[in-house]
């Protein structure tokens, strides 16, 4: 099993079938790591792709963020953060490829954003879009899977369906790994921050994450809700278990949880509408 | 929650939203949320150019809308694997609740 779990892997991190990230995000990279860069210069570099830069002016505005004022780079800068905004134009590739291949995910992606978004305001949580940004991109290695093994991901989505289990359950049963572990892969070979890596890896098992585990907890949280609700297609039929770490970590109650259902539900009229908006 | 087009709205609807104008640029609502609607108010609405409201409840049947018991049918199975876990058993109960809530009886119709 271990031996197939490296091929898969090496398929999978072989960048020459992946989207090449564009020139603009390497030198936003760059850019970020020295400390003596403005964000005055790394907005400049970003505004110079108009697509990459439309596309982050949209997600910020997005009901999975909760702001709709923000009309410039800079300003997503600094209200989202150097490091959201990053990680918001690595996987911007990616993201297009699930708004227009996977509808369903995307939605359930978008669902989740904007779940995570709401129950980190309601804690009052430190972080609100990095935890928004993760949401996001919590099931990014179904995508990976999706490109990289496309016959593989027909054979688990048919076995998830026949045999009545949990996506990631076919997953192992066909790849030896699941898109956790996938997600958290790229996450890796992107060099994005733990707070983003560690909910994309470990959003099915919180116990796993030693330094974000609130952040990781508020993903899983998210996920069940939205699958709860229904919304979107994230590929799989049934609701994953709430951990009781993760219940705990967030020190939820059954109070809160029905004012945080509520709201969600009406916030999830608005990702849809997002949603078609985007697809015109 | 429920978005109706205006021709639909009735007396005693409550709004669930703000209502702004569509063809202004700025996002000054014309009509508050929690506001119960009255036959003046949707003929301002329509002089105004509004076509959709936001209104609590689901008091319009529309083509194709599953029924209430088919929702919660659909909520059943979804949490079919995790029928023995009593925490992730709370949010099956506070959605059924929620949905009974919004689309039962007491919903505005």
């Amino acid at each position: 099993m271990e031996d197939r779990q490296n091929d898969i892997k090496n398929v999978i991190m072989d960048t020459k079938n992946l989207p090449t990230l564009p020139g603009v995000i390497i030198r936003l990279n760059a850019l970020s790591e020295d400390e003596k860069s403005t964000i005055h210069e790394m907005a400049n570099i970003v505004t110079s792709d108009q697509v990459l830069s439309a596309r982050i002016l949209r997600l910020a505005n997005s009901p999975s963020y909760g702001f709709n004022r923000v009309s410039t780079i800079s300003n997503a800068m600094i209200l989202l953060g150097v490091n959201v905004v990053k990680s918001l134009a690595l996987s911007s590739t990616f993201l297009e490829i699930m708004e227009k291949n996977s509808l369903g995910l995307w939605e359930h992606s978008l669902g989740v954003a904007a779940a995570a978004n709401l129950i980190a305001r309601k804690l009052a949580l430190p972080e609100c879009e990095e935890i928004s940004t993760a949401a996001l991109l919590h099931d990014i290695g179904r995508i990976v899977i999706g490109l990289k093994c496309s016959k593989e991901s027909e054979q688990i989505i048919q076995l998830a369906k026949e045999k009545q289990i949990y996506l990631s359950e076919a997953e192992m049963q066909v790849l030896g790994t699941d898109h956790a572990e996938i997600g958290g892969w790229l996450a890796k070979s992107w060099f994005l921050p733990e707070k983003l890596s560690d909910p994309i890896s470990f959003h099915h098992d919180v116990t796993l994450s030693t330094n974000h585990r609130i952040k990781v907890s508020v993903v899983q949280m998210a996920d069940v809700l939205v699958k709860a609700s229904g919304f979107g297609d994230s590929g799989d039929i049934y609701v994953p278990r709430i951990q009781q770490e993760a219940w705990d970590a967030l020190g939820m109650t059954e109070l809160l949880l029905s004012e945080i259902i509520e709201e969600l539900e009406e916030k999830l009229v608005d990702v849809k509408n997002f949603s078609i908006e985007m697809q015109a | 929650m429920q978005m109706i087009p205006l021709h639909l709205a009735a007396e005693g609807m409550v709004l669930a939203r703000e209502v702004c104008r569509n063809d202004s640029s700025s996002t000054v609502p014309v009509c508050g949320k929690n506001v119960v609607i009255t036959g003046e108010l949707i003929r301002r609405f329509d002089l105004m150019g509004i076509r959709s409201l936001y209104v609590k409840g689901r008091p319009i049947v529309q083509e194709g809308e599953p029924t209430l018991e088919a929702i919660l049918k659909d909520l059943d199975c979804r949490f079919d694997k995790v029928r023995n876990d009593s925490l992730t058993m709370k949010v099956h109960e506070i959605y059924t609740a929620f949905l009974k809530r919004s689309m039962g009886d007491d919903c505005g119709r």
